[in-house]
């Protein structure tokens, strides 16, 4: 993949991780903020954008979310599990539930 | 008598409905509404077309502690915590959502739901009388529903040490012989 695809395929997702998270939030803001797992500010000032601004965003060379496994325990029962595929994504979800909330400072 | 305002009646009648719809019995309802009794089993049959369940609910505090029970109820806990410590929702509707939230972990794993709301609003319940709490596992650092007056320094969760016949119900054997035979 050359770098100037890459960009516009960082933007596009971008676009679309703003878009369906701003969704979201206007559904149920709650239970947007454990589905995105972040926190209430940054919940507010997704409901607020406007499209320009959404696409302004988007509009970068850095990806706007993030990996939320950031833990090797996290992400080997999300891949690896051996046997017990509910069991071990029921772990996976318990721990990243108690994990902190993406926060802006 | 106080007066009685149309609007609030009208959106408990809503949260009765929502509450009935995900499988609330009467006694939570008249605890969690202003609605009078009569109102609300009127209501229960509206929606169910049968009248609602009689006798006591379950009270069991043990139940939360047994291993398939208590790896459902600590996803709950886990999602509950996490609503009130992030977003701004508090009694009902927290418990509310966070049973949705769990029921669709639930549809996306493939398991079957085994708290139902009633018994996650008791969890709850159990949590303000300080009869249950979360204890982290010392090896994967989760947090899960212990009782409150049990030793939990080198607490180790039922996931981590899955005991030897953890989960191998009758119901589980009949669906691999069900498997097998297809």
């Amino acid at each position: 993949m050359k770098a100037n695809e890459l960009t516009t395929e960082i933007k596009e997702l971008n676009l679309t991780y703003l878009m369906l998270a701003q969704q979201m939030v206007a559904i149920d803001k709650d239970m947007a903020i454990f589905r995105l797992g972040i926190s209430k500010d940054i919940a507010d000032i997704l409901e607020v954008l406007t499209p320009g601004q959404i696409l302004k965003l988007a509009n970068s060379n850095m990806m706007l979310c993030r990996i939320r496994f950031d833990d090797n325990l996290i992400f080997g029962m999300l891949a690896n599990y051996t046997k017990d595929k509910a069991m071990a994504q029921s772990h996976a979800a318990i721990l990243m539930a108690g994990q902190p909330a993406e926060e802006i400072s | 008598m106080r007066k009685k305002s149309v609007v609030s009646e009208a959106r408990e009648i809503q949260t009765a409905i929502e509450m009935i719809h995900l499988g609330a019995r009467l006694q939570l309802l008249e605890n969690e509404t202003n609605l009078s009794r009569e109102r609300l089993i009127k209501l229960y049959k509206e929606l169910k077309g049968v009248s609602p369940p009689k006798g006591m609910l379950p009270f069991s505090a043990d139940w939360f502690l047994t291993w398939q029970p208590n790896i459902h109820s600590s996803v709950f806990a886990d999602i509950y915590r996490y609503l009130i410590r992030h977003a701004d929702c508090r009694g009902t509707a927290a418990i509310v959502k966070s049973y949705k939230l769990y029921l669709e972990h639930c549809k996306v794993t493939g398991m079957e739901p085994v708290l139902s709301l009633t018994r996650a609003w008791t969890l709850v319940r159990f949590f303000e009388a300080r009869m249950l709490q979360t204890a982290s596992c010392t090896q994967c650092g989760g947090q899960f529903v212990v009782h409150s007056n049990d030793l939990h320094a080198r607490y180790v969760c039922g996931l981590c040490h899955v005991p030897s016949r953890a989960g191998k119900t009758n119901k589980a054997r009949a669906a691999a012989l069900a498997v097998a035979a297809a």
